[in-house]
């Protein structure tokens, strides 16, 4: 990419977000404990709320959260609300969806029992192969009485699958069109009716089978829910638009999410990932962002500015599905973790072997200086006065004794417990970088010149961030920042989302076709000979716009080529033609957002020097146990 | 069918979507285009225990180990070769760590038609990953380890043969379409292997025709006895998929159910891909399969769309012309250790062999004298003198001592005179010592050049 046209996106990026940001967007984060909501305008956070979660009325504390942020503003400002619920993921991982008629067409291939699902498929038979041929029709009569089975019991959502639907979607087609002659006729019908194809335009049977079983699972969940978001936060509210995240760190309108509520799985870790991205300062540099909280320590890895994907597709529970999805780590491991002490070293009390302290994965409770009864990382960091928390004494006694069972004093086994937790992350850490860096690639270039993803600088967010983050970097050697409103980042992330769409376009010069499977587009080639990668790519690029408008995308000049292949195809030792892969997507990314009032560009052309991890050493001085 | 037998399969996969050798030559990008996409699609990786692993790059070294490139290794061999090279390590690696309880390696371009001496291009083949692979495990695992090698591509193994020719740690059986029907045009029955590995080398010519059948008969009464017989520590399959009923470059009947079946009862524990140019008919089908087999999962629906039927069933004619090559070697196996070696070798100190060596992908002609010492106590010193001219182009003639593993004292100091008199002498533009077993490899070049 040539400067200019470089120059040309960055001002546009700009001014679209100019455009929007004038606007007051309100981002809601339902989490297990906590609901978040943050107000931000012209790129900078107004307000930030925190309300418990009620898990059982969900939309009460949702409110309550939004009042509470709304509280200093003037009552009718217009605003744009961004919501991030678990709605669907709860549903999911308590099994509490709804029960699901499932329809594959698999063709040959991988016996369908050996895929271990989790829910029954009814085969039909008919098969497409890898380039979308159809090689074995559909048998209609078949299918009715599949169908009918299907259409016993009420309440029941359809799934219709095929192997290679993304290529050739008819099958999925004829089905659905032959359950909705059958609802005429026969019975009240499906609740909803998900076709693989429409939900992913990439590889992957089983997992389009699962996606689309989710999809149709809580389907009627989140229409129920949109309906009274759609009621309730109107109400006396000035709410311009509505918009839902989704895993991949995206947004997507509340009408679509009736369509589509698969897509909104496990939107609370993106919604932090994408809060640290909008917050953090030097945006555009290979940046892991470390959350580190009680119980876990989610990792998450950006790449010049932009976060990194699942390979494939969001896990939950025990599906494995095509949601796109941003990529993130857990560990066990956090502030109030489990301190344990290493076998072997016990038995050299007074040895020169120094107790090697091991840390999670188990969560002990809370933290002694805050009542708790076995000490924890916490405990350490507050009696080596590393973070103001609590009882401080208490802490210390506490690590003092545990110390002396051990041969340790009371500072050194305070350093030590520190000491085992930046060590355990910082191995995480690298595990990860090990795990991206080594996923398999299939071109010689990429193999010999990988891409550089190392990071530069560490984000922290969290509680025990501002304590181990620093040392962290120290131990990495690298930069590091923690960001303003941490606690909220998540809230702040679902403002800062914009929409994203993406299409999957597959052209076959041999046989003349196109396919869009995101579309329900299968059409043909008029000029084979002339089709080339420019055509592919500018008709990829008219679809995603397409797509863009469905969703209610307005800034529709931002559409990237994500991922592209072409293939000269040789059939006799003559060329028959060539094939296109290419994925087109609205580009994603965040609003720039800055803790403080006023504007984010501003923020940018004054970065302050980042820090290096030193400061901490001069505290820890002061604690003589 | 064995579902019941997990194994933990390790996939190493690459299918250098940026590499061909020409444009509309077979081993083109494409290749391995429609594989990736039935072998995503199916789901295939998120199976647990299959996993897939990147390959690493082969250094100069590993491949030094078992080739003589001229004029030099990096002159000869390009990156995409090293990457294959370095991916059935990767897949060696794998199996012999216990990360997994099999690999099977999927990368392109193939290597089994590349000799120990490599002038460049023979078959598709630069540089035979299989043996890179041996000899690394061999390397790094022990040089005492015994290795099988069933090499199932429709063509014959002969450069997998040439390099292992005079190896006794090396059991090498090649299942093929007969040679009088089909490049390379060797694999004969009475190819058996050199002087100190006689037997150790099986070629099994198949009638064109044959199908699972044959195929299946072959391993049940030949190749599983020979095994027991054997007792190797690793079993490695050189997988091409060109005895497919729908390959365009050769006559078998085989389908992506023989192979499964195939791999079922052979259970080897590195798989490589070879050859196998029917890219969307036969490939995609037969790797699923295959990889359904090694990991123990029914592969019983993973068959060809297309799939023939009757058309393809092996006719009796060739049935009988398979029994009659089967029987044939079951009693040279057997045999093998009462045949008098002096009459074919000769009751001289020294063997000697003629060859002519043609390089089709790279259009180069080769000749070869090799003389074998013929020691009592270890496989002897081998002296390879080979003369290689492309078109009108000039001869470049190298010269080549090779140490075997386990050599004894009086070979290693023969050797090495050996090598410092082709050094003195005129003629030979390179000279080149390899020691497999000290891991040493030297080359020399003559500076004035020969006139």
């Amino acid at each position: 990419m040539g400067p200019v046209r470089k120059f040309y996106q960055w001002k546009q990026l700009i001014s679209n977000c100019r455009k929007v940001c004038f606007m007051y967007i309100l981002g809601i984060d339902v989490g297990g404990t906590n609901t978040d909501a943050a107000l931000i305008k012209d790129g900078a956070v107004q307000a930030v709320a925190k309300v418990p979660t009620k898990h059982h009325h969900l939309i009460d504390s949702t409110l309550a959260a939004l009042d509470s942020v709304l509280q200093e503003q003037d009552k009718d400002i217009p605003f744009q609300l961004h919501l991030s619920t678990t709605l669907s993921t709860n549903a999911i991982i308590e099994e509490q969806g709804d029960p699901v008629f499932v329809l594959g067409i698999p063709g040959p291939g991988m016996r369908i029992e050996e895929l271990n699902l989790g829910f029954d498929v009814e085969v039909l038979t008919g098969s497409i192969d890898h380039r979308g041929r159809e090689v074995a029709r559909l048998n209609s009569r078949e299918v009715r009485q599949k169908l009918a089975e299907g259409l016993v019991s009420k309440d029941v959502g359809l799934a219709v699958v095929g192997k290679f639907s993304h290529r050739n979607p008819s099958h999925e087609l004829e089905v659905k069109k032959i359950a909705r002659e059958m609802v005429n006729t026969e019975t009240d019908g499906f609740r909803h009716i998900s076709l693989g194809h429409r939900l992913s335009g990439l590889p992957n049977f089983p997992r389009r089978l699962a996606t689309s079983f989710l999809n149709a699972s809580v389907a009627r969940r989140q229409a129920g829910f949109a309906d009274m978001v759609e009621e309730l936060f109107t109400k006396g509210r000035n709410v311009k638009r509505i918009y839902l995240l989704k895993a991949d760190g995206g947004t997507m309108t509340l009408k679509d999410s009736r369509v589509r509520p698969v897509e909104t799985i496990l939107s609370g870790p993106a919604a932090s990932i994408m809060g640290a991205g909008s917050l953090m300062t030097h945006k555009d540099v290979n940046t892991v962002i470390v959350d580190i909280g009680g119980t876990t320590t989610d990792i998450a890895v950006q790449v010049g500015g932009l976060p990194v994907f699942q390979r494939q597709g969001a896990e939950i529970g025990r599906h494995k599905t095509l949601v796109p999805a941003l990529f993130a780590r857990s560990i066990g491991l956090g502030g109030d973790s489990e301190v344990h002490v290493a076998h072997e070293s016990k038995n050299h009390i007074g040895s020169n072997n120094s107790p090697k302290f091991v840390l999670g994965p188990r969560r002990v409770g809370v933290p002694v200086a805050l009542g708790g009864e076995k000490i924890t990382p916490t405990d350490a960091a507050v009696a080596l006065g590393l973070a103001a928390l609590g009882d401080q004494k208490r802490a210390q006694r506490a690590i003092a004794e545990f110390g002396h069972e051990i041969g340790l004093d009371a500072k050194t086994a305070a350093k030590s417990i520190i000491g085992a937790f930046v060590n355990q992350l910082k191995t995480a850490v690298c595990e990860v970088y090990q795990y991206l860096e080594t996923r398999p690639v299939y071109t010689v270039t990429e193999l010999l010149a990988p891409k550089d993803i190392r990071p530069r600088l560490i984000v922290g967010l969290g509680g025990p961030a501002e304590v181990f983050i620093p040392m962290l970097a120290k131990a990495m050697d690298i930069s590091w920042e923690i960001l303003p409103h941490y606690q909220e980042a998540n809230a702040v992330g679902a403002a800062a989302s914009r929409p994203t769409a993406a299409v999957t376009l597959h052209a076959d010069t041999a046989l003349g076709t196109v396919t869009v499977p995101e579309m329900d587009y299968a059409g043909e080639i008029t000029d084979s000979r002339g089709f080339n990668i420019d055509q592919a790519r500018l008709q990829a690029t008219k679809w995603a716009a397409k797509r863009g408008k469905q969703f209610d995308i307005t800034d529709l000049e931002d559409i990237a080529i994500i991922e592209e292949e072409s293939f000269n195809m040789v059939r006799g030792f003559h060329r028959t033609g060539r094939i296109f892969m290419i994925r087109a997507q609205v580009r994603p990314g965040v609003r720039r957002v800055s803790a403080s009032k006023g504007w984010a560009d501003e923020h940018l052309q004054s970065k302050p020097t980042l820090r290096r991890g030193q400061s901490q050493d001069q505290k820890q001085e002061e604690f003589h146990g | 069918m064995g579902s019941t037998n997990r194994k933990k399969v390790g996939l190493v996969f690459f299918p250098a979507f940026d590499w061909a050798i020409s444009s509309d030559h077979p081993e083109r990008e494409e290749r391995l285009l429609y594989t990736r996409d039935q072998i995503v699609e199916e789901g295939l990786l998120d199976v647990p225990g299959i996993e897939e692993f990147r390959p690493t790059v082969a250094d100069e070294n590993q491949i030094d180990r078992v080739h003589v490139c001229v004029p030099s290794t990096s002159e000869v061999v390009t990156k995409s070769h090293m990457i294959a090279a370095g991916g059935t390590i990767t897949a060696a690696d794998l199996v012999f760590t216990g990360q997994v309880d099999r690999a099977f390696a999927v990368l392109r371009p193939p290597g089994h038609h590349a000799n120990r001496i490599v002038h460049g291009s023979r078959g598709f083949c630069t540089i035979n990953t299989e043996a890179i692979m041996v000899e690394h495990i061999r390397h790094t695992y022990g040089p005492h380890l015994r290795i099988a090698i069933v090499d199932t591509d429709a063509h014959h193994g002969d450069g997998t043969q040439d390099i292992f020719y005079n190896d006794p740690g090396v059991l090498h059986i090649s299942i093929h379409q007969d040679g009088r029907t089909l490049y390379p045009g060797s694999g004969f029955t009475n190819e058996r292997g050199g002087p100190k590995a006689y037997g150790h080398t099986i070629n099994v010519p198949l009638p064109p025709g044959t199908g699972d059948e044959g195929l299946l008969y072959v391993l049940n009464e030949l190749v599983l006895p020979i095994l027991a017989d054997y007792q190797p520590d690793i079993v490695i399959n050189a997988a091409g998929q060109d005895n497919h009923y729908s390959d365009p470059l050769t006559n078998m009947n085989v389908t992506a159910q023989g192979y499964a079946q195939l791999t079922e009862l052979l259970a080897p524990d590195l798989v490589v891909l070879e050859g196998g140019y029917s890219i969307e008919g036969a490939l995609p089908y037969v790797n699923a399969a295959l990889l359904l087999a090694l990991a123990g999962l029914d592969y019983s629906q993973a068959v060809e769309p297309d799939f023939p039927g009757d058309k393809i069933r092996q006719r009796p004619q060739v049935t009988e012309t398979v029994k009659t090559v089967v029987g044939e070697l079951q009693n040279m196996w057997v045999s093998r250790r009462d045949v008098d070696l002096g009459r074919i070798f000769g009751e001289g100190h020294i063997f000697e062999r003629q060859r002519s060596i043609y390089y089709d992908t790279d259009g180069i002609v080769e000749e070869q004298k090799e003389q074998i010492r013929l020691c009592s106590v270890c496989s002897g010193w081998r002296f390879i003198q080979s003369g290689a001219s492309r078109g009108f182009g000039r001869t470049t003639i190298a010269a080549a001592v090779l140490i075997p593993r386990h050599v004894c004292s009086e070979c290693e100091n023969q050797a090495q005179d050996l090598y410092e008199a082709a050094l003195k002498k005129r003629g030979f533009h390179y000279v080149y010592l390899q020691d497999a077993g000290n891991d040493i490899f030297l080359k020399a070049q003559r500076k004035s050049g020969t006139k």
